[in-house]
């Protein structure tokens, strides 16, 4: 039976997260869960944990198919305490290419729940050394998993999949980023307390941002945030005189009517000496009058225009995500090619024992006759045998190598050679043993 | 005269700006990368040129029209490559790329028949320095226009909310296009300066004046002036931005309308060579 890749588990798609939760490996936990999955699955040669909190995959292989599975499952659910019952349904399995497939596309990101978000990769190298530390990663998985990195580097750099922004608030952090050379000097003021407020803030802030202003209809609101992301609050009825400070204002305040119109914003441009504006009204109704938008230096974006950005950056990367999948394809068919060479090397090697044998035997057979002659041309018949069983054996791999033996499987033409050769030895050396009568007689 | 690095130098450059034009256009690959290379080959070949050429004139060669803009078009591939390599916006390329082609290339017309004769008056030690400040100055003014051409597009499709380009992935903010044009119209301008001081200072030494009221002369205290208030507005009134932009690409307008007019139709002093 031949090694196969196999990948089983479950992700976002399948399992919803009460499943995938319980599943879940804790990164210090993986090391160990691996050895024990060795133990106790022993069909399974190599194998690998990825567990992210997106999937729960083991990745590994194995010359016996399905009694593998079974025990890798079995050890799942043993080791994590869950009913099998409770998340076979979700279980999907892929063998062999499309194992090859699956892992290649996980780590390009196109199996993530966000396509092209950058993490998975980073999670993926994770696996890989927790497998390499393990000891549970052979020649197969090293290069697979090595492999699976060069395929979504080449997906990164050969498509746009990563661009872009997936959500609202890195679609707002993403368009400061377009108005504002640094963020570090910048001051964002929120207005409301909104949930996506606080997220939008949260970004800014990883992004450099220092100086939050925050106000709220209720104070004791705007204070609590405040505490929570180190900024100022600001009393909601005079919070106006603050506007000048502001580079980003974020309005999320329930309110029918704007909270900031133009004609009082006339002055606090003014005031700012012209510095630009960004504007990001995630309240319904609007919180910003549209109005201002027009004006010289401010950047006004609502709740439908930041969905705008993003349904355009989702659809670009989807585009995206078909040229990566040409690129995964291709790079499946060169894993498999160098998979199946694998495969050949033990049939290989007892092709060229059994002829090598077979041409020891025979120098052994004339050996007297061999020893009377001169070094010379003792040297000459050894070259020249030598030579006959190195073109035999090249002619004889390179065909089978190159699949020019009309089998499809290089494996099983492989095979069918070696049966054949070492055949040869068993059966025919008899006959050639008569023969040798013959000859011995005439020599 | 040795014209044998102009016409590859040209090559290079009209290549140059159709492989920034095709990455604009969105055929993928690192084409403004090879743009660039391109850029700097035609920049390097021109300077092979300018050395020959300067060795031969014994002095800057800067003494027509053609040759004005031969330098001019140098010094803006130059500046040009300093602002791609240095401030990593290659999109200034393809501005940069035809217009430098199209200087070099109007000098190719005009070239073949100028002779490169060094009237005696003009050798002098400020030539080249007076040359040298004025071109350059140019070359700024010429990169700062295209800077806040580019401020211009991308501010109008952050307002039209379209701000999303697959192609602007790596362009520079808004306020880093802002800081950049200001630095350029400031040395542009401190360039200018200097040149008109020089110029000054020539004039007296070798007409035993300072300043003669000749177009040329006229029209650049005109422009410094224009530049001069660019700047002021920013400074004090705080115009910025996308005024500032307009107002740059504006001044610059007049500027080119000057340096032509005066180079083919004003006679004085600086001889059709507005420069």
């Amino acid at each position: 039976m031949r090694e196969t890749l196999f990948i089983f588990g479950v992700n976002h798609r399948t399992a919803p997260v009460a499943v995938r939760e319980r599943l879940a490996y804790g990164e210090g936990e993986i090391v160990a869960a691996l050895a024990r999955l060795k133990r106790e699955a022993p069909a399974i040669h190599e194998v690998a944990l990825i567990s992210t909190c997106n999937r729960v995959e083991i990745l590994g292989v194995t010359e016996a198919g399905e009694r593998a599975q079974l025990q890798a499952t079995g050890f799942l659910a043993g080791d994590r305490g869950v009913d099998a019952a409770a998340f076979g349904p979700s279980l999907y399995r892929h063998e062999a290419r499309a194992a090859v497939r699956h892992l290649f596309r996980v780590g390009a990101s196109l199996d993530s729940m966000v396509v092209g978000e950058p993490q998975i990769l980073g999670q993926l190298k994770n696996a890989y050394a927790q497998a390499a530390d393990a000891g549970t990663a052979g020649l197969v998985l090293h290069r697979a998993f090595h492999k699976a990195f060069s395929v979504a580097k080449r997906v990164r750099k050969a498509t746009l999949i990563g661009h872009g922004s997936v959500s609202v608030s890195s679609a707002a952090v993403g368009l400061a980023a377009k108005i504002f050379d640094t963020l570090a000097d910048k001051t964002v003021m929120l207005i409301g307390a909104g949930q996506m407020a606080e997220l939008t803030a949260r970004n800014l802030k990883r992004l450099g941002i220092q100086s939050l202003l925050i106000t709220s209809r209720t104070f004791d609101n705007a204070v609590a945030l405040a505490r929570k992301l180190d900024g100022t609050a600001v009393p909601f009825d005079s919070f106006h005189p603050y506007l000048k400070l502001a580079d980003i204002v974020i309005g999320s305040v329930a309110a029918a009517k704007p909270v900031i119109g133009p004609e009082e914003f006339e002055g606090v441009i003014r005031e700012r000496r012209y510095r630009p504006v960004f504007m990001i009204d995630l309240g319904v109704p609007r919180n910003f009058d549209q109005r201002l938008n027009s004006m010289e230096n401010v950047y006004l974006y609502d709740i439908d225009d930041l969905s705008a950005v993003v349904q355009e950056s989702r659809g670009e990367r989807e585009r995206e995500a078909e040229k990566a999948e040409t690129i995964v394809e291709l790079e499946v068919e060169s894993f498999l090619k160098w998979l199946d060479g694998l495969e050949l090397v033990p049939a290989i090697k007892d092709i060229r024992s059994s002829v090598e044998q077979l041409r020891d035997l025979e120098l052994e057979r004339h050996r007297v006759w061999l020893a009377g002659l001169a070094p010379a041309e003792r040297e000459r018949i050894e070259s020249l045998t030598r030579g006959l069983v190195n073109k035999l054996l090249h002619r004889i791999l390179s065909g089978i190598r190159e699949g020019r033996t009309g089998v499809p499987d290089g494996v099983y033409a492989a095979e069918i050679a070696r049966r054949l050769l070492s055949a040869d030895l068993a059966t025919e050396g008899g006959v050639l043993l008569d023969d040798d009568g013959d000859e011995d007689d005439e020599l | 005269m040795n014209t044998y690095w102009l016409a590859p130098a040209l090559a290079c450059y009209a290549l140059s700006a159709a492989g920034f034009a095709m990455e604009r256009a969105g055929l993928r690959g690192r084409l403004a990368r090879w743009a660039s290379v391109l850029l700097g080959g035609g920049a390097a070949l021109q300077t092979g040129d300018l050395i020959l050429r300067g060795i031969q004139a014994g002095n800057v060669p800067v003494t027509n029209f053609a040759q004005s803009l031969i330098f001019l078009a140098w010094l803006t591939a130059i500046a040009g490559l300093v602002l791609i390599v240095r401030f990593r916006m290659p999109v200034i390329g393809v501005y940069v790329a035809p217009i430098v082609f199209v200087v070099l290339g109007v000098e190719s017309a005009t070239m073949r028949q100028a002779r490169l004769v060094m009237p005696q008056s003009l050798r002098s030690a400020w030539l080249p320095v007076h040359v040298t400040f004025a071109l350059l100055g140019y070359a700024l003014f010429v990169l700062a226009a295209g800077v806040s051409l580019v401020y211009l597009v991308y501010e109008k499709r952050l307002k039209a909310k379209r701000p999303l380009l697959p192609t602007d992935e790596r362009t520079p903010s808004l306020e880093k296009l802002d800081r950049i044009n200001y630095r350029l119209l400031g040395w542009g301008f401190l360039m200018l300066s200097l040149a008109i001081v020089t110029g000054a200072i020539w004039a007296d030494a070798t007409w035993g004046h300072f300043w003669s009221w000749e177009p040329a002369e006229s029209w650049s205290l005109i422009i410094w002036i224009l530049y001069a208030g660019l700047l002021e507005s920013r400074l004090t009134v705080g115009w910025r931005g996308r005024r500032a932009a307009a107002l740059t690409i504006a001044v610059f307008t007049v500027l080119v309308g000057s340096f032509v007019g005066m180079s083919l139709l004003a006679p004085g002093k600086h001889g059709g060579n507005f420069g």
